[in-house]
């Protein structure tokens, strides 16, 4: 009986084998190398890779982590090929043979790299999930990672949430508003950041109600002058509609986001702004004033 | 049984525990405080406020009307920063409780003697002697004055005659302001407010970056009238700014007549939209041969350009800077700066006379006295017989300033009297400013006057002036090539 397992195994191991991957086991051991040129000759092996049977996702992965345009003479194919959006577009396709494996892989590793072109490779390839794949479950793993404890997820779920949002601020803005109340600071941190970069209208009165927090009655009820001053920036960011929420902190004399308020103000040129800043040129400067108290 | 005892016993003590911590916290937690007596309303200050502008007090909320707040002309917005009450002392028994008064909360007080500036008393820690005895009535004078005591170490006699002694209370928190009220309820008071100059500083800032030319007057005013540099250095650099702006009005009225914000490039002043696009108002395409207004910065001053330039130009602004262009009346040098800056904008030929007097003044910083001959550099052809007549001079750093800008305007006088300088000079440094300013002019006669400058400094290898005679018309050639 023994005998007859120990030969199973051995088939298996066998087939096993036989099914691998080899061009992308090469460009693997590559990577891992200290060869010269290692990554442009990885790539070569995961183009390979891609026309055998097996572990395409992995090598699709792979090709859009490691392609880049300076392996090639610039306007050539292989150079086009190489662009972030075909990158991108290699990343998708590992999603769409793996899901659950990759996009969690986008999100807690790929937007970790230190590669700015890698990081926006990511990006273009959650921005095809969004569109075409399991829209939910992105949301879910981005959530996910804005809650986390690890501040580089955070800050990359931010980034993506921004990107995301700028297209669909309908689905997201709610999101994010509700990630506000989130017990973590470095969440609503983010997630006031993400607001600011998608800029929509629709995000005003939260960012307002959490400017506002400044002066409640309760200290429980304040939140953290970080997010505060943050959120008055993405209300700046927002412009238009956001001006007289702005203009309205100016005018709060007590706010200690007068300046913040002031700042974005300037960036965004609006006429309507000069009264009130005159108004805070108005104001009294140090003064002496003699008070009966009996 | 006795499990159940001891539980209900911790139930009680919870119980008991629990509204208490309520207490302390929710009290604790209040930030806003109504002043019965004086009938307003005070909110303590943020703490991120605090940390940010290094402040410190309460502020006020709200007056009811005819209340005493009210009466005091207090207003919302202000912040207390200091509750100061003085103690006049008319007998010895005065001096000994206002000093206890004083002491009692921060170990340091005011004290005013006839004839004499006020002098702080510091002591190390509660319970230290002042170290002063007194006497008198109605006059009160210094009997003794104790050795090694913070009376000793101040400017202090025995004899002095002591007026009053001020008390100035900081008050950090409401619980502080609360507290200094109640203490001198009895007394007439002095709130001390404190400015935000963070806040002024951003707005004028702002002002100037929005280009609108209803921000000009106020920030004169406040450049006039202010106390605080930081925020005079602010208004004149936002004005600085303003002017900046105006000047580009020629290019943004293009866009305003063909109501776009975007135009072929070629059809623009190439100048003017080099600097535009350095304050970030445009974006230049030269492939596309497209200039675009930055939205929403550009394309909104596009609207305010045409009245920010009828505002710069009504001659105000250029007065101003002329007055503060002077050592005498500007003590702070970046101020001095900027104005010289503003008029080499506007070109006043008014100030032609002032930017000679700084530029001849040697206690003025070498720096501001060149950009003063800069600045008449800009002005140009009217300022060259000033600058002819400032170059007779005997001081070599005048001469030296009054060259580069003689070289900078250019022209046949200026040019003449550089080269009759340069055949004329025996100074070895002035010579090298000399050949600097006539290559700048660069006309044949610059060229030929350089030229025989070559010829004659030809055998002497060890020259300054012949290395740079070689260099000079080494950049001619590259330049006419």
């Amino acid at each position: 009986m023994k005998k007859l397992w120990l030969a199973f195994v051995l088939v298996l191991f066998v087939v096993g084998c036989g099914t691998q991957n080899e061009n992308l086991a090469k460009g693997k051991e590559l990577i891992k190398s200290d060869k010269r040129r290692k990554e442009e000759r990885a790539v070569r092996e995961f183009k390979l890779a891609l026309q055998q049977p097996t572990d395409t996702a992995e090598a699709h992965y792979l090709l859009g982590f490691y392609n880049s345009q300076e392996f090639y003479e610039p306007n050539t194919a292989d150079w086009e090929g190489a662009s972030i959006a075909e990158r991108g577009g290699q990343m998708f396709l590992a999603y769409k043979e793996e899901p659950r494996k990759y996009l969690e892989r986008l999100i807690f590793e790929t937007l970790r790299d230190d590669d700015l072109d890698i990081q926006n490779a990511a990006l273009a390839a959650l921005k095809r999930v969004y569109e075409q794949g399991d829209r939910k479950r992105l949301i879910s793993q981005l959530q996910k990672a804005i809650k986390s404890g690890d501040n580089r997820d955070r800050h990359s779920a931010h980034w993506v949430f921004g990107h995301l949002g700028r297209d669909d601020p309908a689905t997201l803005v709610p999101v994010l508003v509700k990630l506000l109340d989130h017990r973590r600071e470095e969440t609503r941190l983010n997630a006031v950041k993400a607001l600011g970069e998608i800029g929509s209208e629709e995000a005003i009165p939260a960012l307002a109600a959490i400017i506002e927090s400044g002066s409640a009655r309760w200290k429980r009820d304040r939140e953290k002058p970080e997010v505060r001053q943050l959120a008055v920036a993405a209300l700046g960011k927002i412009g238009g509609a956001a001006v007289p929420e702005l203009i309205k902190i100016v005018e709060n004399k007590g706010s200690s986001l007068r300046v913040d308020a002031i700042r974005a103000l300037a960036t965004l040129g609006d006429e309507k702004v000069v009264e009130p800043l005159l108004n805070a040129l108005r104001e009294q400067s140090s003064r002496d004033v003699p008070v009966r108290l009996n | 049984m006795l499990r159940k005892i001891t539980r209900l016993e911790n139930l009680c003590r919870f119980a008991f525990i629990l509204p208490l911590f309520a207490l302390v916290f929710g009290f604790g937690c209040d930030n806003r405080h109504y002043d019965d007596r004086l009938k307003m309303e005070v909110q303590q200050l943020d703490s991120d406020l605090m940390n940010r502008w290094a402040t410190s007090g309460v502020v006020v909320l709200n007056t009811q009307p005819n209340g005493p707040a009210h009466a005091a002309q207090l207003e919302t917005g202000e912040l207390i920063s200091y509750i100061v009450v003085e103690y006049p002392i008319g007998s010895s028994g005065d001096f000994n409780s206002a000093m206890k008064k004083a002491v009692d909360e921060d170990n340091n007080f005011v004290l005013h003697l006839k004839d004499k500036p006020p002098i702080r008393i510091a002591l190390r820690r509660r319970g230290d002697k002042v170290g002063l005895t007194v006497e008198g009535n109605g006059t009160v004078r210094v009997k003794e004055i104790q050795p090694g005591t913070p009376a000793a170490n101040a400017d202090i006699q025995v004899g002095d005659v002591i007026e009053k002694i001020v008390d100035e209370r900081n008050i950090y928190s409401l619980s502080d302001y609360k507290e200094t009220v109640g203490k001198l309820a009895k007394h007439n008071v002095i709130f001390r407010t404190s400015e935000l100059i963070g806040v002024k500083i951003a707005a004028v800032s702002a002002l100037g970056d929005l280009g609108d030319a209803r921000a000009i007057e106020p920030l004169i005013d406040l450049f006039k009238n202010s106390r605080e540099f930081s925020l005079r250095k602010a208004a004149i650099s936002s004005l600085q700014h303003l002017v900046e702006l105006s000047v580009l009005n020629d290019l943004f009225q293009e866009f305003q007549k063909a109501d776009a914000n975007e135009l072929p490039t070629n059809s623009l002043q190439t100048n003017q939209l080099e600097s535009a696009s350095i304050l970030g108002l445009l974006t230049v395409d030269r492939v596309e041969n497209t200039v675009t207004l930055e939205v929403p910065f550009g394309a909104q001053f596009r609207h305010r350009s045409g009245s920010l330039y009828q505002k710069i130009n009504e001659g105000q602004l250029a007065e101003l800077a002329e007055q503060y262009i002077q050592i005498q009346v500007e003590p702070e040098q970046e101020i001095r700066r900027a104005c010289l800056a503003i008029l080499g904008i506007l070109k006043p030929i008014s100030a032609i006379d002032g930017l000679i007097a700084v530029l001849e003044n040697s206690v003025e910083i070498p720096g501001i006295r060149f950009q003063a001959g800069l600045a008449l550099s800009q002005i140009g052809e009217p300022a060259v017989d000033a600058l002819i007549a400032a170059f007779e001079t005997e001081d070599p750093s005048t001469k030296d300033i009054v060259a580069s800008a003689l070289g900078g305007i250019g022209g046949t006088k200026a040019r003449d009297r550089l080269i009759n300088a340069l055949e004329t000079a025996d100074e070895p440094a002035i010579r090298l400013t000399l050949v600097d300013a006539i290559a700048k002019i660069g006309d044949a006669p610059s060229i030929r006057a350089l030229e025989r400058q070559r010829e004659r400094y030809q055998q002497d290898t060890d020259s300054g002036i012949r290395i740079f005679l070689d260099e000079v018309f080494r950049n001619l050639n590259e330049k006419s090539m």
